[in-house]
C-alpha cells in the first residue's frame, strides 16, 4: 500500500509530513504537480501538506483545487481511497468541494476564511480532539473515541465559515472530525485560535474517506517538538526524545485504514 | 462623498495569470483578466481631493514602482468587472485607519478585490462570463461576496 504526499508550487510541510507518513510504516513518496497521472492514480492514498499552494493566489486553495493533480485525487476519493489535506492541503480540500461534500450539493460548500478577530497569521499549539464517532472516519477508525491529539495551528486562514445550513448539517451529521480543545480534552471557546465556527479543527465528508485537518499534526508528532513534561522526561535520553507520539497518532489511524482496506 | 480608489499593479500580476490560467482549464473563455484593490471610500468634501495622494503615502498598499493608482468616476463595479469581499467583513468606520495611520477626513472605508474580465475581442466580458468566472473560482460563497 503506496501513499503519494502530494507538492503543488508553494507547499513547504511536504518533508515533515513524508517522515510521518513513514514512521508509521507507510511506503510514501513525494508527488509533484507534474508527475504523469497515471502515476499519481496508482497510490493507495493522497496526503495534502501544508504551505501555500500557487501563493495562496485568489485563496487560499483555490487555484491547487483546480490543479490537474487534483483529478487524480477526485477519482481516488471517489473510488473510496483514504484523502487527508492538512493546513493548505484542507483549504484545498475544501476549495475543491471534496469536503464536507455534503450529497445533495454540488461544489464549493464551505470554506477557511481569514482568522478572527484579526483577521492575521497565527502559529501556536493547540490540541484536538476527535469530536465524531472514531468508525466515522476511515482515518480515525482506529483511534480512541474522544482521543486528544497535539498540534500547530499555523495559518491566516483556518476559520471555518458557511452558511447556517450548512453549519448545522455539518454539526447534524458528524461531519466536523476534531474540534479545538485544551489539553485535558476540555472543549472551551479559549481553544480556538482562529474564530472557527463549531469550534471546527477538521471536516470529513460524507463518506469518510476524505478528513481536511487545519492544524499540523506531523509538527508534533515526535516527543522532542512537544511543548509539555514529556519532553522534559525524555531530556538526555536521544531515543526517547526521537520517539513518535502525540501527533503521529492521525498517520497511524491512516495506516490503520490501508491496512483495512487490503484485510477487506 | 463616495470616492473609489484603485490600486492596481503596472508591473506583470502573476496573481491575475494564474487565475486567468485556471479559469481556462475550467472552460471560462476570457481573454484577459485584470485585478485591483479597491478603496471605496465615504470622504468628506474638504479632504477628497488629497484622499488619492493621501493613499499613495500608505508604503503597505502602494509601491510607486510596481502600482498604479488611479481615482474612479463611479463607486460600482466597471463593465466585466466584479467585486468579491469577504461576508461579515465590517466597514471602517471613523477613525479610518492602515497600517495604524488615520485616513484624515474619511468617514468609512470599505476593500474589494476587483477582477475585471475580457472577451477575446479585448471588450469587458458578457455578464454570464463573469458569472461563471465568479462561480468557478473568484468567489467562495461560503465567506465571500461578489458585487456585480
Amino acid at each position: 500500500m503506496s501513499v503519494g504526499v502530494l507538492i503543488f508550487p508553494g507547499t513547504n510541510s511536504e518533508d515533515e509530513t513524508l517522515r510521518a507518513c513513514r514512521a508509521v510504516g507507510l511506503a510514501t513518496e513525494l508527488v509533484p504537480w507534474n508527475a504523469p497521472l497515471d502515476d499519481v492514480r496508482a497510490f493507495d492514498a493522497y496526503v495534502l501538506p501544508g504551505g501555500f499552494a500557487y501563493e495562496d493566489r485568489v485563496r487560499a486553495g483555490a487555484i491547487a483545487a483546480h490543479d490537474r493533480l487534483m483529478q487524480a485525487v477526485r477519482e481516488g476519493a471517489a473510488a473510496g481511497k483514504p484523502v487527508l489535506g492538512i493546513c493548505n492541503g484542507a483549504q484545498i480540500l475544501l476549495e475543491s468541494g471534496l469536503a464536507p461534500q455534503l450529497d445533495d450539493r454540488v461544489g464549493v460548500q464551505a470554506g477557511f476564511a481569514r482568522n478572527a478577530p484579526l483577521g492575521k497569521f497565527r502559529s501556536t499549539h493547540v490540541y484536538v480532539k476527535l469530536a465524531i464517532p472514531p468508525e466515522r472516519s476511515a482515518i480515525t477508525a482506529s483511534l480512541p473515541p474522544g482521543t486528544v491529539i497535539p498540534a500547530w495551528a499555523s495559518h491566516a486562514e483556518g476559520r471555518l465559515a458557511a452558511a447556517p445550513d450548512v453549519l448545522a448539517r455539518l454539526e447534524r451529521e458528524d461531519r466536523v472530525a476534531f474540534v479545538y480543545c485544551a489539553a485535558d480534552g476540555s472543549v472551551t471557546p479559549e481553544s480556538v485560535p482562529n474564530g472557527s465556527a463549531l469550534g471546527a479543527a477538521a471536516l470529513v465528508n460524507g463518506r469518510g474517506n476524505v478528513l481536511a485537518i487545519m492544524p499540523h499534526p506531523e509538527r508534533d508528532a515526535w516527543t522532542f517538538m512537544h511543548h509539555d513534561p514529556a519532553r522534559d522526561r525524555a531530556a538526555g535520553d536521544t531515543a526517547a526524545m526521537l520517539a513518535t507520539s502525540g501527533g503521529i497518532a492521525l498517520f497511524a489511524g491512516l495506516a490503520a485504514a490501508l491496512e483495512r482496506s487490503v484485510r477487506v | 462623498m463616495i470616492r473609489c480608489v484603485e490600486i492596481a499593479l503596472s508591473i506583470p500580476d502573476n496573481e491575475a495569470r494564474t487565475a486567468l490560467a485556471t479559469l481556462e482549464r475550467l472552460g471560462v473563455p476570457a481573454a484577459a483578466l485584470e485585478r485591483a484593490d479597491l478603496y471605496r471610500c465615504d470622504v468628506d468634501d474638504a479632504h477628497a481631493d488629497e484622499l488619492p495622494q493621501t493613499l499613495r503615502a500608505f508604503e503597505t498598499i502602494f509601491n510607486p514602482n510596481k502600482h498604479v493608482l488611479r481615482v474612479r468616476e463611479g463607486d460600482s463595479p466597471l463593465a466585466g468587472e466584479v467585486w468579491i469581499d469577504e461576508v461579515g467583513r465590517d466597514v471602517i468606520v471613523a477613525p479610518v485607519r492602515i497600517a495604524g495611520r488615520t485616513l484624515p477626513g474619511v468617514r468609512s472605508l470599505e476593500r474589494f478585490t476587483a477582477w475585471r474580465l475580457f472577451a477575446p475581442a479585448g471588450v469587458p466580458a458578457a455578464p454570464d462570463l463573469v458569472d461563471a468566472a465568479t462561480a468557478m473560482l473568484l468567489c467562495n460563497t461560503a465567506f465571500q461576496k461578489a458585487t456585480r
